[in-house]
């Protein structure tokens, strides 16, 4: 059989996947004029890079990588601009979290809760993600959305935010309390 | 011996966060383990935080791009293709 011939139509590629960008985009950069920029970068990008597109990977997966890389690339742009704030204090950061001996402060205490596996339990999480996401303070959010929506590795996120792996931890760790503790009170809400 | 190897909730919590990347040792992995089958609200807690975890992958937003980036970004691929 003849090999099929792999005609590049970035015209298509964005009548097909350019909104699907855009909405994975925007949540992860918070600003809408940023997340239009990174898609035209993307679809740039791709452009440029038409004769390297060897039809391998998939063309949505092959302009998701591009935008991760544009995703990344603006939390590292944003660091550097950033450079000049400094650490917040991280020492006290969970003493709002925990008693003394490091037990539950009793307003903070888990309650009882779990989304199941039906789509539109999952479509009112992600939902809910989204807006407690926003709440975060800078550095935890940035940290937050480069770990659990944008799936990097702490060693890399380090670079990424010039930050010491002992404050990722903490900041991390801090991110989690809160979100968890904000899910769960939008989550009984409704 | 026991009370050095129990951990504290804020210990434990910390400990799930080097869990999630594979960065814990053999005794903290048992540590752990012990913790939360002792303590529901960390059971919860770690439950819950995976959840959020696995379905952050999935944020998008639900609106679309604006009619002026839409046509600015087909123009720029108009002018780039032949």
């Amino acid at each position: 059989m003849e090999k099929q011939v792999i005609k590049a139509d970035p015209k298509k590629w964005f009548a097909l996947y350019g909104t699907l960008l855009y909405q994975h985009a925007l949540p992860r950069v918070n600003d809408v004029e940023i997340a239009e920029d990174l898609v035209q970068e993307t679809f740039l990008s791709a452009l440029k890079g038409l004769d390297g597109y060897k039809g391998e990977a998939s063309e949505k997966n092959w302009l998701f990588t591009i935008l991760k890389n544009k995703i990344v690339d603006f939390y590292r742009k944003k660091a550097t601009e950033q450079s000049f704030m400094s650490m917040p204090d991280l020492r006290a950061a969970e003493n709002d979290w925990f008693d003394k001996e490091g037990n539950w402060a009793e307003n903070r205490m888990p309650k009882d809760w779990h989304a199941s596996d039906n789509p539109t339990e999952r479509k009112e999480i992600q939902k809910i993600i989204n807006s407690c996401k926003d709440h975060l303070k800078a550095l935890q959010q940035h940290v937050f959305t480069l770990k659990y929506l944008e799936d990097l590795e702490s060693e890399e996120i380090c670079k990424v935010l010039n930050i010491t792996p002992s404050n990722y931890w903490v900041l991390i760790h801090r991110a989690r309390l809160q979100m968890r503790d904000c899910v769960e009170h939008y989550w009984l809400k409704n | 011996m026991m009370k050095y190897l129990m951990l504290n909730c804020k210990e434990a919590t910390i400990l799930m966060a080097k869990k999630e990347e594979g960065k814990l040792s053999i005794l903290g992995k048992m540590q752990l383990s012990m913790h939360t089958s002792m303590c529901s609200f960390c059971k919860k807690f770690e439950q819950q935080t995976k959840q959020i975890s696995k379905e952050s992958k999935h944020v998008h937003a639900e609106e679309s791009m604006s009619a002026v980036a839409n046509d600015r970004i087909i123009k720029m691929i108009d002018e780039h293709s032949f």
